[in-house]
């Protein structure tokens, strides 16, 4: 059982195109923002990625979310639809590593449709920030080479934060997609548990940990501290949620 | 068989869906933050509205931005996944029914989710109101006619959302499209109320109203007038032209 199979499962589903057009929607939203409110945003003194991400991750995060719980569902509406999940497990091969094998998938995903944004947000920053007296050369400064290399480098490190946020969505939206027969059961359950996440006030940590909160989440003007403990938060999850996955299927096993 | 006796099966084939557990799950989370945070309504006078009218509004509007537009797509994934599902279906299109009265009578049962969805809320609004109103020490219940007029108000305007979702679950047959597009499309709702051509986008319909409701409401906020002109003809055609492409489309896939 490896990558390439679970690849064959998804290739005429759709699910690729359908996550490169979200990603595609995600990565008009800074445009489109900057466009219309540019006056809003570019007389502002602080770090220009800072700038962006206040105003548009909210957004661009929830879209991401709402392409892994699509996908999600539908990797597993696959098995389910027509019973194809019957053959997967008399096959010699454990369930929780196809559950593993889809999470990786998703990932490299989402790597691709967060690596689509961090370059439109660097777009976006060079365009209306990199003027004479934008706020790119007032917070990089120096000569235009290396100015960029900082910028990579920090577009580098947000990738990875968001990265890392968005993966117990991942996890939990495929554990539910998982074990719900029905497609509009996990659908229904994802969803609530975004608009749940929406509703949540970032002041408490506790709640702010819950996994569908997670890529609200953003590293710039957070401090040190804080993104620490939400990348330890986002690493137990999955763990946790990885044990679940698999103590779920033993026993469903197990029962059936 | 007439119209009646086809709301009545299709109605029965949603009997085990767990549909209205979810739905009565999403309205219930709506108003746990608001009854935990209900001490926050006492700080809007800087709006000028009164705490009891900011209660019922601000629980309103998370209803009609998320949850009532993606319960809605739920609403649709259920209605076309249980009858694909061992094609179903093509029992249904043998029949000597005509494939339009069929696809009128499932969206008329999704307007009946609908409806039952905005019913649980305001039920929920009163038992969450009389719970604040016990640990506020403060009378957030307002008047039946008020609140059913609010709740009436958020259901008529999202009957050309609702057709569009339908349309799109019929004619699109790869459900990650068909999700995914009307998943995403509830998002730029944000943006799209605040424009000039806000009747041309039927999905956020429901949370102008309510947002011009909020308006109204509090003094101190520029009110936003609902113009009917334009908006009725285009909510008009636009549903019109859902529902006819809709009934065009039901089942030819099935019968090619």
């Amino acid at each position: 059982m490896n990558i390439a199979l679970e690849y064959k499962k998804i290739k005429r589903t759709g699910i690729i195109p359908g996550c490169l057009a979200g990603g595609l929607l995600a990565v008009l939203i800074p445009v489109l923002e900057l466009t219309v409110r540019s006056e809003q945003y570019i007389g502002l003194m602080q770090p220009p990625l800072q700038t962006i991400f206040q105003a548009d991750w909210q957004m661009m995060s929830m879209l991401n979310m709402l392409i892994v719980i699509t996908a999600a569902c539908m990797m597993y509406h696959t098995e389910y639809a027509d019973n194809a999940i019957q053959r997967v497990t008399t096959l010699p091969v454990k369930e929780e590593g196809v559950y593993f094998l889809k999470a990786l998938l998703l990932s490299g995903m989402c790597a691709v449709i967060l690596a689509m944004e961090m370059i439109s947000v660097s777009m976006c920053t060079l365009h209306w920030f990199g003027g004479e007296d934008g706020a790119f050369t007032a917070y990089y400064g120096g000569p235009l080479h290396e100015a960029c290399l900082e910028l990579i480098q920090d577009l580098l490190w947000n990738l990875g934060y968001c990265f890392c946020m968005l993966l117990p969505v991942i996890f939990l939206s495929l554990l539910i997609a998982s074990a719900c027969r029905n497609m509009w059961i996990s659908l229904g359950v994802d969803v609530v548990c975004v608009f749940m996440a929406t509703m949540i006030p970032v002041k408490y940590f506790a709640l702010a940990i819950f996994p569908f909160a997670m890529p609200f989440q953003i590293s710039e003007g957070a401090g040190t501290g804080q993104t620490v403990r939400f990348l330890a938060a986002g690493l137990i999850e999955v763990l946790v949620i990885g044990a679940a996955e698999i103590l779920f299927l033993r026993v469903r096993r197990s029962l059936a | 068989m007439n119209f009646l006796s086809l709301l009545a099966v299709e109605w029965k084939k949603l009997r085990r869906s767990r549909i209205l557990l979810i739905l009565g799950t999403a309205a219930v989370m709506l108003w746990i933050p608001s009854v935990l945070n209900a001490d926050l309504n006492f700080g809007m006078q800087a709006e000028g509205i009164s705490p009891e009218h900011n209660f019922l509004i601000q629980g309103f509007m998370g209803m009609a931005w998320f949850m009532f537009p993606a319960s809605m797509v739920v609403g649709t994934v259920l209605l076309a996944q249980t009858e694909r599902t061992n094609h179903g279906i093509l029992r249904m299109l043998a029949l000597p029914v005509s494939t339009g009265k069929l696809c009128l009578a499932k969206y008329m049962i999704l307007l009946g989710l609908a409806a039952i969805q905005i019913l649980m809320m305001t039920g929920m609004y009163y038992i969450s109101a009389a719970i604040a109103s016990q640990m506020q020490e403060y009378e957030f219940l307002l008047p039946p006619l008020f609140v059913f007029a609010q709740a009436g108000k958020l259901y008529v305007s999202s009957l050309p959302m609702i057709a569009f979702f339908w349309m799109l679950s019929v004619c699109i047959q790869t459900p990650i499209f068909s999700v995914g597009i009307g998943l995403a499309s509830i998002v730029p709702s944000v943006l799209m109320i605040n424009t000039k051509a806000w009747f041309l986008y039927p999905m956020d319909y429901p949370f102008y109203v309510i947002t011009a409701e909020y308006g109204e409401l509090a003094s101190n906020l520029s009110e936003t007038e609902i113009e009917l002109f334009p908006w009725i003809v285009a909510a008009v055609v636009s549903t019109g032209i859902c529902l006819a492409v809709s009934c065009l489309c039901f089942g030819k896939n099935e019968r090619k």
